[in-house]
């Protein structure tokens, strides 16, 4: 008995800088945001509560809604063009040799390296006057006149996600490939015993299989997107005409330029719950929980 | 690997390096070279000369940013490391009732994005009088950063046998020593992990510096690099591509030497299904 009470002292002090960390920079802010949700918030004086006006305000609000709607919308332009290749390169390097290494390494390079850096050397590329791309298009007579090609709504979404598929499908490619390693050979070994020919082995063996990490993949790209600030901020600024403000980056400004700190903590809540469904839908796919 | 397949892939390389390649080699060129139509594709007289204003334009500030960032780095990455040592050391080995929810909350944090509390830490940082320090923010980054590399050093230090514990405790020895004796010298792939993942997020950070922090005393180089895009009327690409490259260097250096462990680990805790 003395013993057992001894290894639960130490393991709580082993635990009591995890804790004390948590409880101050977590748990704190997680209630925090909450109540401040509710809030008039002053910064001199008392802050008094209101009901849910901050988010009756949020949710009649235009620019939130357009704010969301970006959003939504670059998550569902960015989702593919990260994941249909990334899973064509995951089959085809999914055999671990010195040449498929090699060009894993490759692939996996743009995620190490910051949003910032990657906005700018794309940024650019893409420059209207003097960028590379606009060259090499004018020159094989793809185009005639040079394009501004963060200057327009649909066109910069499309390029900014060009630009985040090329950053960041090297880790959902290795996510895949992991994956693909995990499935038994012996399946393989079976199924063209009994006769089945490479692509459907490939329909009816190795995508069903592979269902559960494929379904990760995407959600963890998913929640990426919607958390995206950085590369926006930096490439368009949110625009053109706030066409690529993200949620995110409405709530900076909410916050942080008008100062309507109630507003801010009602989309932030709003903004978590959204976050908060797509981790439940990780969970029930099975992410960090299926040891 | 076929012939056909050899050659896509070598295509699709170059797609991926090519990015790389013109901001390197406009950082390279003379300034007078680097607004020119048609654009050139190699220059004739590479230079330094970027990069000499980098570092010296506005007192040197850049090199500032850089120090700072390390700084950031060297706390962040030491306080994550005894946290997740001891946090997944005790989670692993010394569990009791009460275990598991301690670490389903360390775990929730992955859940909450820290985006949507950035409005709550800045009213604590401010009350605390940490806004716009160093180790203010390098304390967010710790708690933020944390969580995944706990879970991994857990589930690591889980794949070690009890045995090791038993006998060791039976010989008398201490906690403190069976953990830093004994079970660290095997758990160096994870440890490797934990200061990649740590060095790669603290490094390539923007939204918490550039909220967190105010003077340019305090911000770290992806804020620096923005401040010089856009500080002056006309970009100057030569500069902005210098900074973009040189704050690269360190990320993909630091990558390529552990990669093999940091893919491990990172899919370690994913890739199951």
């Amino acid at each position: 008995m003395k013993q057992r009470n001894r290894k639960y002292l130490i393991s709580l002090a082993f635990l009591s800088p995890i804790i004390i960390m948590v409880s101050i920079f977590f748990v704190y802010p997680l209630i925090k945001v909450i109540i401040m949700s509710f809030q008039e918030w002053q910064v001199m004086g008392e802050s008094r509560f209101i009901g849910f006006s901050n988010y009756v305000n949020a949710l009649t609000d235009g620019e939130f809604w357009k704010t969301l709607w970006n959003t939504v919308i670059y998550a569902i332009i960015v989702t593919p063009m990260i994941f249909i290749p990334a899973v064509l390169l995951a089959i085809a390097l999914r055999y671990t040799n010195k040449s498929s290494k090699f060009f894993r390494t490759i692939f996996f390079i743009p995620y190490a390296i910051s949003f910032v850096a990657a906005s700018y050397i794309w940024k650019w590329i893409y420059n209207d006057m003097y960028g590379i791309l606009n060259y090499v298009l004018i020159s094989f007579h793809m185009i005639d006149n040079p394009i501004n090609w963060l200057g327009n709504t649909w066109l910069s979404r499309i390029m900014v996600s060009i630009m985040v598929s090329w950053k960041t499908l090297g880790f959902t490619m290795i996510i895949v490939i992991a994956g693909l390693q995990g499935i038994e050979p012996q399946i393989y070994e079976a199924a063209s015993i009994d006769g089945a020919k490479k692509s459907q082995i490939l329909r009816y063996v190795t995508l069903p299989l592979l269902k559960p990490t494929l379904i990760l993949a995407l959600i963890l790209s998913l929640a990426g997107s919607f958390k995206a600030f950085d590369h926006f901020y930096i490439m368009t600024k949110g625009g053109p005409l706030k066409s690529t403000e993200t949620i995110v980056m409405y709530i900076n400004k909410v916050a942080f330029e008008y100062y309507n700190i109630g507003l801010g903590s009602a989309i932030s809540v709003i903004f978590l719950i959204i976050l908060l469904i797509i981790s439940y839908l990780q969970l029930k796919a099975g992410g960090f929980n299926n040891e | 690997m076929s012939k056909k397949l050899l050659i896509t892939l070598i295509l699709i390389s170059a797609f991926f390096l090519i990015a790389f390649y013109w901001a390197a080699l406009t950082s390279f060129k003379p300034p007078s070279e680097v607004l020119t139509y048609p654009p050139s594709f190699i220059t004739l007289n590479p230079t330094f000369e970027q990069y000499g204003k980098l570092f010296t334009t506005a007192d040197s500030i850049f090199l500032r940013y850089v120090g700072n960032t390390f700084m950031l780095c060297g706390l962040s990455i030491s306080m994550v490391l005894i946290m997740s040592i001891l946090g997944g050391y005790s989670l692993s080995k010394l569990t009791f009732r009460g275990s598991n929810i301690i670490f389903l909350v360390i775990l929730s944090i992955i859940m909450v994005p820290y985006q949507a509390l950035l409005i709550p830490l800045y009213d604590l940082m401010s009350k605390l009088g940490l806004l716009d320090t160093i180790f203010g923010l390098s304390l967010i980054y710790a708690t933020y950063f944390m969580p995944f590399c706990i879970f991994m050093m857990k589930n690591y230090f889980s794949s070690l046998p009890n045995t090791l514990r038993e006998s060791a405790l039976i010989d008398g020895a201490s906690e403190i020593k069976i953990l830093f004796k004994i079970h660290l010298p095997l758990s160096l792939p994870a440890i490797a992990t934990v200061i990649v993942y740590v060095f790669l997020m603290t490094w390539n950070d923007f939204i918490l510096s550039l909220i967190f922090t105010s003077s340019s005393e305090v911000r770290n180089i992806q804020v620096g690099i923005m401040n010089f895009a856009t500080s002056r009327f006309t970009q100057d690409w030569g500069l902005i591509n210098a900074g973009a490259i040189f704050s690269i260097i360190p990320s993909i250096l630091v990558f390529l030497l552990l990669q093999k462990y940091y893919v491990e680990g990172m899919t370690s805790g994913s890739g199951k299904g």
